[in-house]
């Protein structure tokens, strides 16, 4: 018999914020399933937001898996799996971390960039007698599209397919590199939406417990983690062409921007001159907008009243730029011609 | 008479130099990958397997079995005056028909755990402390559990160390000989 440590590594703070943005109250929940007699105990109670303790129902030699879920208040309540952990005889340990280049809490990267998954695996046996669960774990990778616009809420899990699983049989670090456009997820090109999951399995395992019972105990999740993967952004400026002779007054702007990413900083920058990636110029009224989502965001703006920044006559360029964890890059720009002067045909006469 | 067109000279240059100075700042910047190169590079990187270096496993999907099922779908909901707890299923071991409307989430409820909703309804909520044999239906419930079970009028749930407990039927023990059907 064993009793585990009911482990608490929450991103509990994560949740509160979430909770505040919609106004719904979370509450979490401990879960211990006994393998494979399948009573269920609620080990809620025992453990505070940020703690660990051993559990106080002692395991089967089959095992047993905790689950923590938070539940919101929802009208009907739902309900989210945050994490999860097997503990068994023997085991191994297993933690997959995935890396990108968007700090955000939560795994996310765009369709076009790599990102990384780190996983460490420990307490792998290798003697000729040791059982064949403690030789092995099972690394699967499982994709899931989001569809056109999908955003990934509500999503049933159990729907994702399954790209690959794979053996691993040492123990210590290893970094598997998912490089720039190769995703699993399938879609449109660059719109590509979705995500992918890595999952550490125990190997299925039979044995005859010490009572005579023969516990048959299947493949186990022992760690989890996906990566959610956001399609790139474009968009358009309308309203002034390439190379169009503006008079007088400036045009009004139509800004079409598409599946801004969730965290970024988009604008229009002028500057004299002809198209010169990487100047910086000064940015139009009106046309700036960040995004601190969790998802991607499409807008329309309109610009009105923006001569300001044009202080004198001349080639000027426009460029629609978008700021995000993976850098500035420009996503439109339209060069034209600026005059602004009026002349006046004239002629002063005197008479005395 | 020949410092004016010195100074004259010297504002122009300022000028002039002004003029010349760039009005932006450089930064780094790209421009969005078209889509034919996306294309490409989406052939050329879909052609890396990432797990290569690992063996390959066959056999089905391992997530698609033992899958961690909905909290909600596997609970009992208990709710009461605005605020709701969840149970695992078979942990509610009686349910009176008074109480009976109070197994149900109340709309608008707020969920805390099992405490502390216990704690705030002992009145009409009792618990029978079960052990881990009971719970796996491998021990019967004592004599005197099973007269309070039948006189109790409360919402009775199990539980194990104060935590409600999924309690499983009691499981019949094997006949000791196997009865022989005669063939005709």
């Amino acid at each position: 018999m064993k009793s585990p440590a009911i482990l608490t590594a929450l991103s509990l703070s994560l949740l509160a914020a979430d909770a505040a943005a919609q106004e719904v109250i979370y509450t979490n929940f401990i879960r211990q399933f006994q393998t494979p007699t399948n009573v269920v105990w609620d080990a809620s109670s025992e453990v505070s937001p940020a703690d660990s303790r051993e559990s106080d129902l002692a395991i089967n030699p089959g095992g047993a898996r905790f689950e923590l879920w938070t539940v919101a208040n929802t009208s009907p309540p739902t309900s989210r799996l945050l994490d999860t952990a097997y503990v068994g005889t023997y085991v191994p340990v297993a933690t997959v971390t995935i890396r990108s280049e968007d700090p955000y809490i939560i795994p996310r990267t765009r369709v076009d960039r790599p990102f990384y998954v780190d996983i460490e695996v420990t307490g792998l046996l290798n003697g000729a007698s040791d059982p064949a669960a403690s030789k092995a774990v099972k690394l699967t990778r499982h994709m899931q599209s989001y569809g056109v616009g999908g955003t990934g809420i509500n999503l049933d899990r159990t729907q994702a397919s399954l790209v690959s699983q794979s053996f691993i049989t040492t123990n210590g670090p290893q970094t598997i590199t998912v490089p720039a456009m190769g995703t699993a997820v399938t879609g449109p090109g660059s719109k590509i939406r979705g995500e992918e999951r890595f999952t550490i399995f125990s190997i299925e395992d039979s044995r005859i417990a010490p009572d005579g019972v023969t516990y048959v105990v299947p493949e186990t999740q022992i760690a989890s983690k996906l990566i959610q993967i956001w399609p790139m952004a474009d968009g358009f400026i309308t309203g002034i062409s390439s190379n169009q002779l503006v008079r007088y007054q400036l045009p009004q702007l139509t800004l079409t921007l598409n599946d801004l990413y969730p965290s970024s900083t988009t604008y229009v920058q002028v500057y004299m001159g002809e198209p010169q990636l990487g100047t910086q110029g000064r940015i139009v009224p009106g046309s700036a907008i960040t995004i601190n989502d969790s998802v991607p965001v499409s807008r329309v703006l309109v610009i009105d009243d923006y001569d300001e920044v044009f202080d004198e006559d001349g080639r000027w360029t426009m460029e629609l730029v978008t700021d995000t964890p993976f850098g500035v890059e420009r996503l439109a720009y339209v060069s034209f011609d600026l005059d602004r002067t009026i002349k006046v045909n004239g002629s002063f006469v005197t008479i005395e | 008479m020949k410092t004016i067109p010195c100074t004259l000279f010297v504002c122009a240059a300022a000028l002039l130099s002004a003029k010349a100075q760039p009005a932006v700042a450089a930064m780094q910047m790209r421009d969005v990958a078209s889509q034919e190169e996306l294309l490409l590079e989406r052939r050329k990187a879909l052609q890396i397997d990432p797990m290569k270096h690992l063996a390959t496993a066959t056999g089905e999907d391992p997530s698609k079995a033992n899958q961690p099922t909905d909290i909600l779908a596997e609970s009992d909901i208990i709710s009461f005056r605005g605020l709701a707890t969840l149970v695992p299923k078979r942990a509610i071991l009686q349910t009176p028909q008074s109480y009976a409307g109070h197994v149900k989430m109340e709309p608008g409820a707020r969920f805390v755990s099992w405490r502390e909703f216990y704690a705030l309804n002992r009145g009409w909520i009792t618990t029978v402390e079960v052990s881990r044999e009971q719970a796996e239906g491998n021990a019967p419930f004592a004599e005197e559990t099973r007269k309070f079970l039948g006189t109790n009028r409360n919402l009775v749930v199990a539980t194990f160390k104060g935590g409600p407990v999924s309690v499983l039927p009691l499981k019949e023990p094997a006949p000791e000989t196997a009865m022989q059907t005669p063939t005709p």
